[in-house]
């Protein structure tokens, strides 16, 4: 089709050149601003992290693949798999956040669909207002309820699982606490926006044909979410992978994740070039997740 | 109303309270007398005065509303016209599909990838140009790149429940371009705009690790300011200034509430 | 229309936020808790000149921090002495003008010309101490207590915090093993990565925190012992008589924190300026005192009270010297340390 040819696009007689451009006036800023400021700088993190750190911390532009060869293990001080097992971590607290998140939101969404309409608002703002406080506050609030003076704390010293007088962080089950008080209203809302408008005559139908409770469930209620539910998904498995506030503030040194990593070769360790190699790591983490999800969705939807 | 198995109300009221238990003890220990340790040595409201007091937090909170406010504006302006560049427009399915992904980026890379990203090219590009010194600049920028997808995706999906059928009614009537977006795209898509400013606002707000890695002495913001405290020891200025937000992310909350109600009935 | 306003709005006002920075003004990056309340605004009233302080925890963070650009943004630092090398090598800091500094002179003989610092080209002592243990009393035994509490996983009394910061951290726990806290021996250094990982795995094991945030938590009550420097401990203790400070029986790492200019820094005339302040005899009694750690002033010894004079938590005993170890930069060997306390971190 020559450029010329002219065309009638939304009621417009034109040209497809001069509508391309002038899409392009419009869509160049915002896209040229990602590029710019998302695209090149992660080119710049898989240049980085092939240079090394100097023995000050600085970086030296001297080129190898040392840094990946470390995440896997290799160190002057013999193989280990230290860095695997963060990665490993971060994956599986990811994988058991939002497994919990998805099992505890589904009872909850039904709760406030079942609701009457007026009063669903209500409930929504309960689940809104966590949702838009600060990650740092509600991390930290957890340092509160687990202390020493609070029964929770309390009662683990008398079953003895911790020593007494202690609280009970840091520890994996703080962190894991944290992480599913941060991540749940982000699998609650998308889950809600489907459930609210749920068909159901289909699971009258079920019911008419004598289902079981789980069989209605997962044929008739199930299929139906799935749109929202992989949104929420999407939503909570990829930040919690990256997650450190969390992990920090709760897990200190005893459970470090991925993100704490990170975190600290950008700062304490002042080691740029195994950052950088880190952060790919997790990148490529990411993309495999994004990948299985856009499988797994495809056998979504009502039959 | 339908009749459900008990545990379903149980769950549902049990996560919420999962949810509040925390937040709860904030509020209820930023009115205690006591400094350090959490036994109750009765009821004050001198934290709360303190926090006015102190310079450093009303900075903070200064710092956090201003970022929150430039990089909102410039992204909602940059993602509404990107939205409508990229749907309403005859884009090769290659060139579209590339600009998709683009756009999706700072959706789906992680926060703390994205993060360390932007230290580095910060810590280049001041190899050259010294203006992008750690500071409220790059944290404009770093907060601008990722509300962009935000608002895009909002607009975007608001555009799609508009027909063209309008565009080309007002052609009819001898519309010209400029008109048109003034007057017939921008009035009908305000609601997708405004739900996406005030979602890019949120997350400017809420912000926590872009900031961590770019910002600067004098542009700490409140969760930079709150998670420095905590590591130096978790006082009850800490609590009062978090209850503070807690009470304002609640009238925000409402606000919002109210303003999306408006705007959909419209 | 409106909206483009709005943003040329926005615009000026934060290039006029980034223009204040050009004032009369000084930018001080220091230490948590380190000043007492009045020191700044009386130097802001002798001198006129206004002061920002910001504040950090750790020597990594405040190095991380210039690295990533703040050797432009600030115009004191205070570094201790082990990593000065470093910092000099990284070209992070500034020459001192002596002749801009008249109360150089009353600095101790120890402190003038130290060997991480040949002729004070780069630095001038503010404080210095030692790294002991704040602990609650009646939980944990020995007078003074010993390291074991936190080392031995046989003796450990009960929740323990350690220091977050690299070679103050295993440099106690050399002292503790007996070994010099600058070796590059790889027998000591496993036998080290050894203890520490098994440390690590104690269920007393309460994590690495700062030294004001393990302070905090032995006054909270979260744990019965803490790596802290001994101003922060003596100062805490003031407050809480539940909580005790002491240095170790078997010996403490020395450190020395100074005053120093980067490289860039914005207003070197007023931090020249603010490093005479500190060094006055009077201010800087006033400082320790409020500090609770020995000053490397000379003309100031003649106004610190008594008490702290006498007090061997801050001037530590003849004896007791012997025990201290200074901590040194080690060069390329830096690097062994860095990759063992990644390790230690991360495993």
């Amino acid at each position: 089709m020559s450029s010329q040819h002219h065309l009638v696009w939304n009621g417009e007689l034109t040209t497809r050149l001069r509508l391309i451009r002038r899409g392009m006036y419009l869509a160049a800023p915002g896209m040229l601003w990602i590029l710019l400021f998302l695209a090149l700088p992660s080119l710049l993190l898989i240049v980085i992290s092939m240079t090394t750190r100097g023995d000050y911390g600085q970086i030296e532009w001297v080129f190898s693949l040392d840094n990946f060869t470390r995440l896997l293990g290799f160190s002057s001080y013999g193989w280990s798999a230290d860095y695997l097992w963060i990665l490993f971590r971060s994956v599986w607290v990811a994988f058991w956040t939002t497994l919990v998140c998805v099992l505890l939101a589904y009872p909850l969404c039904f709760h406030i669909a079942n609701r009457a309409p007026e009063k669903r608002y209500f409930w929504l703002t309960l689940i809104i207002i966590p949702f838009w406080t600060n990650l740092v506050i509600r991390a930290y609030a957890w340092l509160l309820v687990l202390a020493p003076q609070l029964p929770f704390a309390k009662f683990a010293a008398v079953l003895g699982i911790i020593p007494d007088g202690s609280p009970l962080y840091p520890s994996a089950l703080a962190v894991y606490l944290g992480m599913v008080a941060t991540f749940l209203p982000f699998v609650a809302m998308p889950l809600y926006a489907n459930v609210e408008k749920l068909d159901w005559a289909l699971v009258e139908a079920a019911k008419d044909l004598y289902a079981g409770r789980a069989r209605i469930f997962w044929h008739a209620i199930w299929p139906q979410t799935v749109p929202g539910l992989s949104v929420g998904i999407t939503l909570t498995f990829i930040p919690a992978m990256g997650m450190f506030v969390v992990p920090d503030l709760l897990g200190g040194a005893k459970y470090m994740l991925v993100g704490n990593l990170i975190q600290q070769q950008f700062g304490t360790s002042r080691d740029w070039p195994f950052g950088a190699a880190v952060s790919l790591a997790l990148m490529v983490l990411t993309l495999v997740g994004l990948h299985v999800q856009r499988k797994h969705s495809g056998e979504g939807g009502v039959p | 109303m339908r009749r459900f198995h008990w545990i379903v109300p149980f769950t549902a009221v049990g996560s919420l309270v999962f949810l509040y238990v925390p937040l709860l003890a904030v509020a209820v220990f930023s009115v205690n007398a006591s400094r350090f340790g959490l036994t109750w040595q009765g009821f004050t409201l001198k934290w709360y005065q303190r926090l006015f007091a102190n310079e450093q937090i009303l900075e903070a909170a200064w710092n956090t509303l201003f970022l929150a406010g430039v990089s909102t504006v410039i992204a909602t302006v940059l993602g509404t016209v990107l939205a409508i560049g990229l749907k309403r427009y005859p884009w090769s399915r290659r060139v579209y599909t590339l600009l998709d992904i683009n756009l999706h980026l700072p959706v789906v890379t992680p926060e703390i990838v994205f993060a360390a990203a932007l230290a580095v090219a910060f810590g280049l590009l001041r190899m050259v140009f010294s203006v992008f010194e750690p500071g409220m600049l790059n944290m404009i920028i770093g907060h601008v790149t990722f509300q962009v997808s935000f608002v895009a995706l909002v607009v975007g999906a608001r555009l799609a429940s508009i027909s063209t059928d309008i565009e080309e009614a007002a052609r009819d009537l001898y519309a010209d371009n400029a008109y048109i977006m003034r007057h017939v795209m921008l009035p009908l898509l305000k609601p997708g705009i405004v739900g996406g400013a005030m979602l890019a606002f949120t997350l400017s707000l809420d912000d926590f690790v872009i900031s961590f890695f770019t910002a600067g002495p004098t542009s700490v913001t409140l969760p930079l300011y709150i998670y420095a405290t905590v590591r130096r020891g978790v006082t009850p200025d800490i609590h009062a200034l978090s209850t503070l937000a807690l009470c304002v992310t609640v009238i925000l909350v409402m606000i919002s509430e109210r303003v999306t109600r408006k705007t959909n009935k419209e | 229309m409106r909206k483009i306003l709005f943003m040329a709005l926005a615009m000026v006002l934060l290039a006029a936020n980034m223009a204040m920075a050009a004032d009369k003004e000084l930018r001080l990056f220091i230490w948590s808790e380190y000043m007492p309340e009045d020191f700044v605004p009386n130097f802001e009233k002798e001198t006129g000149i206004k002061v920002r302080v910001d504040y950090y925890e750790s020597m990594e963070e405040m190095i991380a921090k210039l690295q990533a650009g703040g050797v432009s943004q600030y115009d004191i630092v205070v570094p201790s002495d082990y990593l000065l090398p470093t910092m000099v090598n990284l070209g992070l800091l500034a020459k001192i003008d002596h002749a801009k500094v008249p109360n150089l002179k009353n600095l101790d003989e120890l402190f003038v010309n130290p060997k991480y610092d040949a002729g004070n080209t780069h630095s001038v002592a503010y404080q210095w101490g030692t790294l002991g243990m704040m602990y609650k009393k009646g939980k944990v035994p020995g007078d003074p207590p010993s390291w074991a509490v936190m080392f031995d996983e046989k003796k450990q009394a009960g929740p323990f915090v350690l220091i977050d910061s690299v070679r103050e951290m295993l440099g106690s726990a050399l002292v503790y093993m007996g070994k010099d806290v600058n070796t590059t021996d790889p027998a000591d250094l496993k036998a080290l990565a050894d203890m520490m990982l098994k440390v690590k795995k104690s269920k007393y094991f309460q994590g690495f925190e700062v030294g004001t945030g393990a302070r905090s938590k032995v006054v909270a009550g979260t744990a019965v012992a803490a790596i802290v420097y001994n101003g922060d401990g003596l100062r805490a203790v003031a407050e809480d008589p539940t909580s005790g400070f002491a240095n170790p029986a078997e010996g403490a790492v020395m450190w020395v924190d100074n005053l120093c200019i980067p490289a860039k820094a914005p207003h070197p005339e007023a931090a020249h300026k603010f490093i005479n302040y500190v060094l006055d005899a009077k201010n800087g009694a006033h400082l320790s005192n409020w500090t609770q750690y020995p000053t490397p002033n000379k003309a100031a010894k003649e106004f610190i009270t008594p008490e702290d004079l006498a007090n061997p938590a801050i001037y530590p005993t003849k004896d007791y010297i012997g025990k201290l170890q200074l901590l040194r930069d080690l060069g390329k060997e830096n690097r062994l340390y860095d990759e063992l306390w990644t390790m230690i971190k991360t495993r």
